[in-house]
């Protein structure tokens, strides 16, 4: 198959001889002033808040600030090349950025522009940035199950389509580890993945790329990154781009996850934002609005109703706190918006529970009720266990003598621990999940030494799916733990502890 | 009234927008307050100050704009020296002025009042931008057309833009109606482009193989 030039050049020719231009119209405006990503500008007289604005070298801005005598605008791009007395013009549109198929696998900035070198995204579509969160009788109660794939998570703590549930924790302590293997277990589930990087470092944006590339989880996804080095304005409206790019595939019925790494460091461009346009500081020197800024994109996570499609978008904000601080300003905010929150500690994480999940402090306000059924049955009392168990490990630190019974459950609360830890880039399916914690809760693994106990779950692993596939499908269709099921488990789990005896 | 005998002092960047609102004020005031107190033409006797006192007597004129003689010294020499030749209507603005410390304004609210003037006469300024210079006949046509459609009698700013190409920019108030070659060509440009868009991902589809690899 070979192009023809003539046909290329016909085709070109046609175009131009239809082509009548119209006379544009627009608002104009002068740029009075111009610095450290925002500009001030005359004229203007009618443009809205919002609304987007094009300076005459073709960037873009965002009126952000109307005042009495000018505009305050924010400039989406490089504000290096905008000078003094440059002209401006509304467009009359809010802003919006590309969305559809064609970015998924893609890497692009916030206004949708690719960084990945793989040529322009081919979309007829687009979404303004700002989008109103549905309502009350648009939406329905969570109750289908976002599957993590991570134990502790989806037994503890539970995740449902359209929830919001933030990952919060200090730095290195596995936030971003989280919500990248909640992505990978995404595969085959349908659910489409939005990343948002907000003001990360451009390494740590590349190699999560690299990570999603290599598990074949890509495809799947989207990544919306705005590093550190990239203006505030383009930083803040990160969040909302993703936003909107999930919402597209929302309101077509489909399930969307959407990951805001993170959103202390979208706060801070915001504030830089706001005292640069003299807004007036409030407490930490955030403006008043920053709450606002948050719930209103948290808000649009949500499950859509029966006549909208039934899609939903899951969110998971993430916030870096300083030395374990909840009741800093933005952690309060955020924890107050989300239906829980998943509480990471570098205390645990160095201590090589990994994922570091505090499980006391760790909540999910609404998951409960889409927890796999299964699930749901042997997780039950798995909280109350473990906190009965830590109680009792500081009392046996005084190192005193225990009775039988308190020795045994303190057995099985170090094997609950480590049955707990879960290496990065391996999520678990839910059934592997339910049998793990099954035979640790009633006690198949109370023969095996506890630094055994990870390995000998991968052989557990590995025996139910060669040798019990059948007790595993089954488990995977109902997705309830029958009587039938249960004894099945029993006999395989009998089985496998016999055949680790004999074994040793 | 040939339209390059009126005053066109073309927008500058540099213009203070709350400076000019303070400007706006001052000159409205004084226009509603002559009409009402019967004065006519009060844009003659500033205008006159300006440019046959102020203009001609830079000594003066940095005595009056400058800070660092007082107020009182100011309304004395407004009394001594200009008050017995103006009318009182007009030595009483000056008064008002320099009481409230705004007499440096006063070059801006000349070229506010003109433009007040000529919006109270139903005239609106209007720049054009062209790539070359305006012809007599084309200037006219403008103008007539401006007068039909938008129902004001128009006084063009023309200036000179070589990087439209062709076509012109009108710009009234704050709107502009841009039918430059320029913005026309960067309209072709960006047709096409999404054209080639559309033809890539057409011949992407036809090179795959419909059962896939």
């Amino acid at each position: 198959m070979k192009f023809k030039a003539d046909e290329i050049a016909s085709v070109i020719q046609k175009e131009i001889e239809d082509f009548r231009g119209q006379i544009q119209t627009a608002e104009v405006g002068r740029v009075i002033e111009v610095g450290d990503g925002i500009a001030r500008c005359t004229g203007l007289s009618s443009a809205m808040s919002g609304e987007m604005l094009e300076f005459s070298n073709g960037t873009r801005g965002l009126a952000f600030n109307l005042e009495e005598n000018s505009v305050g605008v924010v400039i989406l791009g490089d504000y290096l090349k905008i000078k003094e007395g440059d002209e401006i013009r509304s467009t009359g549109k809010l802003l919006s950025v590309p969305v559809g198929e064609a970015l998924l696998g893609r890497v692009v900035d916030p206004l949708g522009n690719p960084l990945d070198g793989k040529g322009p995204v081919l979309t007829p579509h687009s979404r303004p940035v700002e989008w109103q969160a549905a309502g009350v009788a648009e939406r329905q109660p969570v109750k289908e199950p976002l599957q993590t794939g991570i134990k502790a998570i989806d037994a503890m703590t539970p995740i449902g389509r359209g929830q919001r549930e933030l990952i919060i924790g200090d730095r290195k302590t596995g936030k971003t580890a989280i919500a990248i293997d909640t992505i990978l277990n995404q595969k085959d589930t349908g659910v489409i993945c939005v990343y948002v990087a907000c003001g990360q470092r451009g390494s740590s944006v590349a190699g999560v790329v690299e990570i999603l590339r290599q598990h074949g989880a890509l495809d799947y996804t989207i990544v919306i990154a705005a590093s550190s080095a990239d203006p505030a304005p383009i930083q803040y409206i990160a969040p909302y781009a993703g936003a909107a790019m999930a919402e597209y595939f929302m309101y077509q019925g489909k399930h969307t996850l959407v990951v805001y790494d993170d959103l202390s460091k979208q706060a801070v461009a915001y504030r830089q934002l706001s005292l640069l346009m003299r807004r007036p500081p409030g407490r930490e020197a955030f403006p008043g609005d920053v709450f606002y800024c948050h719930s209103r994109l948290l808000e649009r996570a949500v499950k859509l109703n029966k006549e909208l499609g039934g899609g939903s978008m899951t969110a998971l904000p993430i916030i870096e706190t300083l030395e374990g601080e909840v009741s800093a300003y933005i952690p309060t905010n955020v924890i107050s918006i989300t239906d829980g929150q998943i509480y990471l500690e570098s205390d645990l994480f160095w201590k090589g529970i990994r994922p570091a999940i505090n499980v006391g402090v760790s909540v999910s306000r609404v998951g409960g009720n889409a927890q796999n059924k299964a699930m749901k049955k042997i997780a039950g009392s798995l909280r109350l266990d473990l906190a009965a168990f830590r109680e009792l490990e500081a009392f046996a630190q005084l190192g005193t003598e225990l009775d039988k019974a308190t020795q045994s459950q303190l057995d099985r609360g170090y094997r609950m621990v480590e049955l707990l830890k879960q290496p990065q880039y391996a999520p678990l399916h839910v059934a592997d999940q339910v049998v793990a914690i099954y035979a640790g809760a009633k006690g198949y693994f109370d023969k095996v030494p506890v630094n055994k106990v990870q390995e000998t779950e991968v052989q557990l692993h590995e025996f139910i799916r060669t040798e019990h596939a059948d007790l595993r499908d089954k488990l995977i269709a109902q997705a309830a733990l029958t009587e039938e099921i249960e004894g099945m488990l029993k006999a395989a789990l009998t089985a496998f502890v016999a055949r680790l005896a004999s074994k040793s | 009234m040939s339209d390059t005998s009126t005053k066109q002092r073309s927008d500058s960047a540099l213009e203070d927008p709350g400076a000019l609102a303070v400007a706006t004020m001052y000159a409205r005031s004084y226009m509603t307050s002559a009409a009402q107190n019967g004065v006519t033409g009060p844009e003659e006797e500033l205008n006159s100050l300006m440019d046959d006192v102020l203009a001609k007597n830079p000594e003066f004129n940095s005595i009056l704009m400058s800070d660092s003689v007082g107020r009182d010294d100011k309304l004395g020499i407004v009394d001594r020296v200009i008050a017995p030749i103006s009318s009182e209507f007009f030595a009483n603005f000056l008064r008002v002025l320099i009481r409230h410390g705004r007499v440096a304004m006063l070059p801006m609210i000349q070229s506010v009042l003109g433009r007040l003037q000529e919006e109270a006469a139903g005239k609106q300024r209007v720049r054009v931008r062209t790539a070359k210079p305006l012809s007599e006949s084309s200037r006219s046509q403008i103008r007539e057309q401006l007068q039909n459609k938008m129902g004001f009698e128009p006084l063009l700013q023309e200036t000179v833009d070589a990087s439209l190409i062709g076509g012109m920019i009108l710009q009234v108030g704050d709107t502009i109606y841009d039918s430059s070659l320029r913005s026309r060509l960067k309209q072709l440009k960006s047709r096409l482009v999404e054209k080639a868009f559309n033809e890539i991902q057409s011949g992407r589809d036809r090179f795959s193989h419909p059962e896939g690899d």
